[in-house]
């Protein structure tokens, strides 16, 4: 059966992919950010994954409000980069994992879930960035996707709980899935920001520090937080960090923090990422 | 959940009201997400906008670029983001608007830059 080699959570800032198409990750106000990310990078180049499930939030490039759907799963063959608004990024199309894909629609629908479930559909920063922290900018990416749509636009967005719940299905379809596939999982979004409002350019350094640490072992508070306190705590925006909490939730209860990264902010947002193995 | 349950200051989440009235103001913004609509936008701008039925003060405030009135209007800043694409505004003055602030002292004291 399929392995989980690792969790990931991992900021998706769409600035970060401008600073890679601009050539300016060795600025002084970027390189800092990128350089937390190496033993990243390093960690994904040995851990080798086939497959990665990036859950993330699409942000008004492809689902507009006309449909909105709280999960959505890819089970295609292929994602392109969609035009944002500045035309499309000239990175790789994704190989998708469709198998999987269709593996973990059959299991959430067991369990419950129901899904959108999107056979032809393009993908945002929300997804590219994080594969460009973690994997670079190859001539093809080394694995192929599962990419999971999380609502975090419109009210009602998804509750922590139930986040966490769909993790615990991940886990369950990734272990029953035939073949020796290697398989990372991340959960992208965040930390503290807030773009809109008075309050915007709220960042919450404390905060985000904690969730850091905590996230690993110290989750359970995280867990139980209702939308309204992540909003409170980690700007409007920020609420986004509920993804990570699927990722979480498909590790085991106890694991093993392999590197963390905090860098405060990149364009108005903290952004970091972590690096999770189940302990031994 | 109540509107009542998700008062945080300051923070303007977007809500049933806010997407039932900023439908018009979102859907044009998002569809500056295809290069034609974009010239068009460039080539006319009130004849585009014109083409969503927005209102005139959903149009002062486009034509202003005035990103704080958009969200009072239930634009989603994510959508609205498309015009910033239109003539190119750094996302920190766009904060900077929101939160009605002098672009320097928005970066020092928010975001914490020196």
């Amino acid at each position: 059966m399929a392995k989980i080699i690792g969790g990931i959570g991992t900021s998706h800032v769409p600035s970060i992919g401008v600073a890679l198409d601009k050539g300016l990750d060795g600025t002084p106000d970027w390189k800092p950010f990128f350089d937390g990310y190496i033993p990243g990078k390093e960690w994904m180049r040995e851990a080798k994954p086939d497959i990665a499930v990036v859950i993330f939030n699409d942000h008004g490039n492809t689902f507009f409000l006309d449909r909105v759907p709280t999960f959505a799963v890819g089970v295609a063959e292929s994602y392109t980069p969609v035009d944002e608004g500045w035309g499309a990024r000239q990175i790789p199309t994704f190989e998708g994992a469709a198998e999987l894909s269709w593996h973990f629609v059959d299991r959430l629908v067991e369990k419950h879930f129901d899904p959108l479930v999107c056979r032809e559909i393009e993908v945002d920063h929300g997804l590219q960035v994080p594969m460009e922290l973690f994997f670079g900018r190859p001539e093809h990416w080394p694995v192929k996707i599962v990419p999971i749509w999380v609502n975090t636009i419109q009210y009602p967005i998804p509750t922590p709980q139930r986040c966490w719940e769909m993790g615990k299905v991940l886990r369950e379809a990734i272990e029953s899935f035939p073949g020796d596939d290697r398989v990372v999982i991340m959960g992208t979004g965040g930390l503290s920001h807030q773009l809109q409002g008075s309050r915007a350019g709220f960042i919450n350094r404390e905060a985000d520090e904690a969730w850091l640490d905590g996230i690993a072992n110290d989750y359970e508070k995280y867990r139980g937080m209702s939308r309204e306190d992540y909003v409170e705590q980690f700007g409007s925006e920020g609420a986004e960090l509920i993804m990570w909490l699927v990722m979480r939730a498909a590790m085991d209860p106890k694991v093993e923090l392999k590197h963390r990264h905090y860098y405060a902010p990149a364009s108005l947002t903290g952004a970091g990422m972590v690096v999770l193995e189940n302990a031994a | 959940m109540s509107d009542a349950a998700m008062q945080i200051p300051e923070t303007p989440l977007f809500d049933r009201a806010r997407s039932i009235k900023g439908y018009k103001l979102n859907k044009m913004a998002m569809d500056l997400g295809r290069p034609e609509n974009r010239e068009a936008f460039k080539a006319d701008e009130n004849a585009y906008l014109d083409r969503y039925g927005l209102s005139d003060e959903e149009k002062a405030a486009v034509n202003a670029r005035d990103w704080h009135e958009m969200v009072r209007l239930g634009g989603n800043l994510f959508f609205i983001l498309k015009i910033s694409a239109i003539d190119p505004t750094p996302m920190t003055r766009i904060g900077a608007a929101q939160a009605g602030m002098d672009h320097d002292d928005f970066l020092k004291q928010r975001l914490g830059k020196h």
